[in-house]
């Protein structure tokens, strides 16, 4: 399979052009269009795999429940993939390295022989992190594509690095990471609106997204319709 | 000190790679990423009632961070503004430049930040009855919800007040009906704002009352 | 980006950017050979293809390099247009300027105007019929003429994307979802009494509008666009459907069985059948309302 990510930072969408027989699984809502003779199959969990439990994990996760499963059939075909937000789109390629630990919600889509699995950092780190509680482990080999809000840029840490927690879109495993006060005090924590961040401890990447959804709906929601 | 601007002109940030001993002041919660080592100490905006105008009728924060490398090598600190779009920076040399309410992320500590009185003309806008003015030396960054493009006046112009990000302090503002009365109010566009004079503005190419009016109908 | 060369009445291609950049680079390929990139309205010259000259580096794999800056795309009308205009901020934040000669008249989607010069006079008229009401669409349509001398316009749309111009020469139609309607010149006629049965369920409104008639349109998106060549079959999320040419059939259905409508979240989609153009917007408005709602102001009882 080919993928392009197209339209970025802004408003990236990922064209996915199968072989004939290829299947690619992706979140549930994210086709925006595909080819007239692709099949989808909708399932609680991969295929072939998981069960029940494992669609629970990922509604907890924030994933929608389902995912769907675009096999061409019949010759080579295409589906496009979107996002309900604006942003970024990165598509990653799994194979030696370590497993890629991604936000909950940034996850798109990915090849069949990438394993998705849900894993928690434990409720200390997650009830303070005010994100999502929950990450995505990937591993296995294949391509992956994860979209952010915001242009994702990654960086290389080599010791510590801090995060503000909203901006995290993806991690390498291979790093450790304590949430943390920003400031030099608790009061400069707060007063200066940063609170809590996260500081990663180690070697490997993480990748960072510009923007911050919750800032963006914290200004948009006092000017919309309530509810 | 250095910086340059990523991620433009739809989700710009700024990267600020810190000398030793340097500082930069940015509006609150505007960082998204930075090195451990850099200290980041909130103060509060400029005096008791500097601070209290400059909330409450210029749409910033009351608090500002500065965030200082007190190492002996270069730091970085990214800084973002709170919603997408393009972002754009200003370097001042003893003059003075004239920004919307919220389009304010940051700017190196020879900046001095002010309020001024935009007039009762300003009240129906909704845009607030104070600017923002910048003056003094160094760099301010500033953005707004969508594209930025700069145009040059001579003369008039008129812009639509939730649209008009930032203009030179020489400019005039007047605030006058879209059309007729019935225009004005049916046709969505209510007050405008002319603009006289010879120099330059800028104009951001989307708005959150836009979006909101978009979104709505959309909305149960 | 697949980029279609045409020389001497042939096309080329299509060939990816980055061998487009080096057959330029080589000379096997002229700056002003005539060329159409995805997204593109018109053809341009190849030197105005966004990304042929001058930076552009996306991320591939495990990027270690920054996310490039790229510069405000802007876009001025080669094809056949009726106005001189031109369209900034391109695929984000698009926006749109049209130049007006003296005493002319432009509509314009009410409260979309942004700037314009000084001797612009606005009228509001009613559009057509209630069904745009009930779609919980502004009713009203703005008109802008140029009193007494050459004016301009700047027009801003309410949602974030991009903004495509289609000149309509007197035999073509096209079916636009009623929020992307931008503008359009006087001659051009929307219809938006017609709807037929296959209305979109999809939350974006029963509405489709009928243009047809002479002159220029400019529609807008939620997102960018991306402009499909449908030659046979093709299947779209009716949410992202922004226009289509006439001459297409189509039919709403859902994906992959009952099961699927409810759980797989793709919804309705609709499948374009024939031979025609399909525009697509790569983002879902209803998800992105749905998105704002923990932010929303709570009604106090």
């Amino acid at each position: 399979m080919q993928i392009e990510i197209t339209h970025q930072p802004g408003n990236s969408a990922a064209r996915v052009s199968l072989q004939a027989g290829e299947t690619i699984t992706a979140e549930g809502g994210a086709m925006i269009a595909m080819s007239g003779h692709i099949q989808v199959e909708t399932t609680t969990h991969k295929r072939d795999k998981g069960s029940i439990m494992g669609a629970l994990k990922r509604l907890v996760t924030g994933e929608s429940l389902f995912l769907n499963h675009f096999t061409s059939n019949g010759g080579d075909g295409e589906v496009i993939f979107g996002t309900a937000l604006t942003g970024d789109m990165m598509q990653f390629q799994m194979g030696s390295g370590p497993a890629l630990m991604v936000q909950a919600g940034s996850y798109v889509a990915s090849a069949p022989s990438v394993d998705m699995d849900m894993s928690w950092q434990g409720f200390g780190k997650a009830l303070f992190s005010g994100e999502s509680m929950f990450w995505i482990k990937l591993t296995g080999t294949g391509p992956v594509i994860i979209n952010s809000f915001g242009a994702i840029y990654p960086i290389q840490v080599n010791g510590e690095y801090i995060v503000d927690t909203g901006h995290i879109v993806a991690f390498e495993e291979s790093l450790n990471f304590e949430i943390t006060k920003a400031g030099k005090s608790w009061m400069s924590s707060f007063l200066g609106g940063e609170g809590m961040v996260c500081k990663f401890i180690g070697q490997g990447t993480v990748w960072c997204q510009s923007h911050n959804a919750g800032s963006f709906g914290s200004a948009l929601g006092p000017t919309l319709k309530p509810h | 000190m250095q910086s340059t601007i990523e991620g433009a002109p739809a989700f710009a940030y700024i990267n600020v790679d810190l000398e030793p001993g340097e500082t930069v002041i940015a509006e609150s919660d505007a960082m998204s990423s930075m090195a451990a080592d850099l200290d980041m100490v909130a103060k509060f905006n400029g005096g008791f009632f500097g601070g209290l105008a400059k909330a409450f009728l210029g749409g910033e924060s009351l608090f500002v961070n500065h965030f200082t490398n007190n190492t002996s090598s270069t730091r970085r600190v990214s800084l973002v503004q709170g919603t997408p779009g393009n972002t754009r920076q200003i370097d001042l040399n003893g003059n003075t430049f004239c920004l919307q309410p919220g389009a304010y992320i940051a700017s190196t500590p020879g900046v001095n930040l002010g309020v001024k009185w935009a007039g009762f003309k300003s009240w129906f806008a909704k845009e607030g009855l104070f600017k923002l003015t910048v003056s003094g030396q160094g760099s301010v960054w500033y953005g707004a919800y969508g594209g930025l493009l700069e145009k040059e006046v001579d003369g008039e112009y008129i812009v639509d007040t939730s649209h008009l990000v930032a203009y030179e302090p020489q400019m005039q503002l007047k605030i006058q009906l879209a059309g007729g009365l019935f225009s004005s109010l049916a046709g969505g566009e209510g007050f405008v704002t002319r603009i006289e004079g010879k120099g330059k503005i800028i104009i951001q190419t989307r708005s959150l009352s836009g979006l909101a009016d978009w979104l709505n109908p959309r909305l149960w | 980006m697949q980029i279609t060369i045409n020389r001497n009445g042939e096309n080329h291609g299509p060939y990816p950017l980055e061998q487009v950049r080096e057959m330029l680079a080589n000379g096997s390929m002229q700056p002003n050979d005539l060329a159409h990139y995805e997204g593109a309205a018109d053809w341009v010259p190849l030197h105005q293809v966004p990304g042929v000259t001058g930076d552009v580096s996306p991320p591939v794999l495990e990027s270690t390099a920054p996310t490039p800056t790229a510069t405000q795309e802007s876009f001025t009308p080669t094809g056949e247009h009726e106005h001189e205009f031109r369209v900034e901020c391109k695929p984000d934040f698009a926006y749109l300027t049209v130049q007006i000669p003296a005493n002319q008249t432009l509509k314009v989607e009410a409260s979309a105007m942004a700037t314009m010069s000084t001797n612009m006079v606005m009228k509001t008229k009613m559009k057509g019929g209630l069904s745009r009401f009930l779609g919980g669409e502004n009713l009203f349509i703005n008109e802008f003429t140029a009193q007494g001398g050459p004016g301009e316009i700047g027009i801003a749309p309410g949602s974030p994307g991009d903004l495509e111009h289609y000149h309509l020469d007197g035999t073509k139609e096209i079916l636009l979802q009623s929020s992307a309607y931008v503008g359009s010149s006087m001659g051009v006629e929307v219809d938006s009494k017609w709807q037929g049965f296959k209305g979109f369920f999809s939350g974006e409104g029963l509405f489709l509008l009928r243009c047809t008639g002479r002159g220029d349109l400019w529609f807008n998106t939620y997102g960018a666009i991306i402009e499909i060549p449908v030659d046979g079959n093709y299947v779209v999320d009716t949410g992202h459907v922004v226009a289509f040419t006439g001459g297409l059939q189509y039919g709403v259905e859902s994906v992959g069985g009952l099961k699927s409508l409810f759980l797989s979240g793709e919804g309705l989609v609709c499948r374009f059948s024939g031979q025609g153009k399909v525009w697509i917007q790569t983002r879902h408005p209803t998800a992105f309302a749905q998105w704002t709602f923990p932010f929303r102001p709570t009604k106090n009882n």
